[in-house]
């Protein structure tokens, strides 16, 4: 009688002891151990949850398609006026350009009587050659642009030398231009052109067509103090 | 006697409980229910060995058959949503009180009768005392 109610104790307080086990090391929150109501009240959360999300969502999409339409737009100024740069750039000659024209190449002889080719000589051509349709010139490297200086220096001595761009210029001078070449050519050659006059006075002038040239940019900055 | 069994019972039970191996949480409803059931058997027991009126078939089949019923029937409420296992708990809850009272009374009623006894005995050797007193002089 004892040992029976001794046994079922025993059983009693077996069964007891794993259950505490259980509750003890069972995580309830885990969604695996939730009851059902729990689980559609959570699951009711998370939907509504969910509802917000999405709608925040929207929210944000539309916003964001909104900053597209603008960038597009900007885009599409932006590239115009990268287009507008790069002309002004090119017209401005801040910009290596390629295309047709002649090269005009002048030696000077050594004939001692016969006078240097100095900077007027130099700008009567570039003058010709502007006329002519010239789109861009450079002498010896060195770019003309709107505000290029072309002087002489030291022009009553006999070491005279040419100066453009602030920079000393020495013979023999290549006069690269772009433009239509036989336009170009023909400003300078034939009746009254400039590059006659100076053959016939002596000067080793020769003019080359080329089909594809390039002339470099104007390497200096262009700055400006007074302009407003 | 009964006591030394139970506590015995408790110790050993602990201990290998203790060392168990787990079982999913989904079967832990079902463990507490035939828990209930089983303590109150238990109590059962006690009551009915106090009252002198224990029997072992009953005693058996009663823990086991509590402890089954009351699992198969918290599986039948949750087949039928209805928390049939809220029943079995007020059922055997209702009956620990129940035996837990009758255990108490029968023991207070052993204590209380012990230290009336003792009283009386006191009361007698006192009575013994003065007669004894009464006789020398």
């Amino acid at each position: 009688m004892t040992i029976t109610i001794g046994i079922a104790c025993f059983v009693l307080v077996l069964v007891m002891f794993m259950q505490f086990k259980i509750v003890n090391e069972t995580d309830i929150t885990s969604i695996e151990n939730m009851r059902e109501t729990e689980l559609r009240t959570e699951l009711a959360n998370w939907k509504s949850r969910y509802d917000d999300t999405n709608a925040q969502y929207e929210e944000v999409q539309s916003t964001i398609e909104e900053y597209k339409k603008t960038k597009e737009s900007n885009e599409e100024t932006e590239k115009l006026v990268d287009d507008e740069l790069a002309t002004v750039n090119m017209n401005l000659g801040k910009t290596d350009v390629e295309g047709e024209g002649i090269i005009v190449t002048l030696r000077e002889t050594d004939n001692e009587e016969i006078s240097q080719i100095n900077a007027d000589d130099l700008l009567v051509i570039v003058n010709a050659l502007k006329l002519a349709g010239a789109e861009a010139i450079s002498i010896n490297d060195e770019r003309i642009i709107n505000m290029t200086d072309i002087v002489n220096i030291d022009a009553n001595t006999d070491n005279l030398f040419v100066r453009i761009n602030g920079q000393r210029i020495l013979a023999p001078y290549i006069i690269k231009a772009i433009g239509n070449q036989s336009y170009l050519e023909s400003a300078l050659v034939g009746k009254g052109g400039y590059v006659d006059e100076l053959r016939t006075i002596g000067h080793d002038v020769t003019i080359e067509k080329k089909d594809k040239m390039t002339i470099l940019k104007y390497d200096d900055e262009i700055t400006t103090k007074y302009i407003q | 006697m009964i006591f030394i069994a139970i506590l015995i019972g408790c110790i050993l039970g602990a201990i290998i409980g203790i060392n168990a191996p787990m079982i999913s949480y989904t079967y832990s409803s079902y463990l507490a229910i035939a828990i209930i059931a089983a303590l109150d058997s238990v109590f059962g027991g006690i009551t009915s060995v106090i009252n002198k009126n224990f029997d072992l078939k009953i005693f058996i089949t009663g823990f086991f058959g509590n402890a089954i019923l009351s699992i198969l029937l918290t599986i039948l409420g949750q087949k039928l949503n209805v928390d049939i296992y809220l029943a079995a708990i007020v059922v055997f809850v209702g009956r620990m009180f129940t035996n837990l009272a009758i255990i108490r009374r029968y023991y207070v009623d052993k204590w209380s009768d012990k230290f009336k006894k003792l009283k009386q005995q006191e009361d007698k050797e006192e009575k013994n005392k003065q007669e004894k007193v009464a006789e020398s002089e």
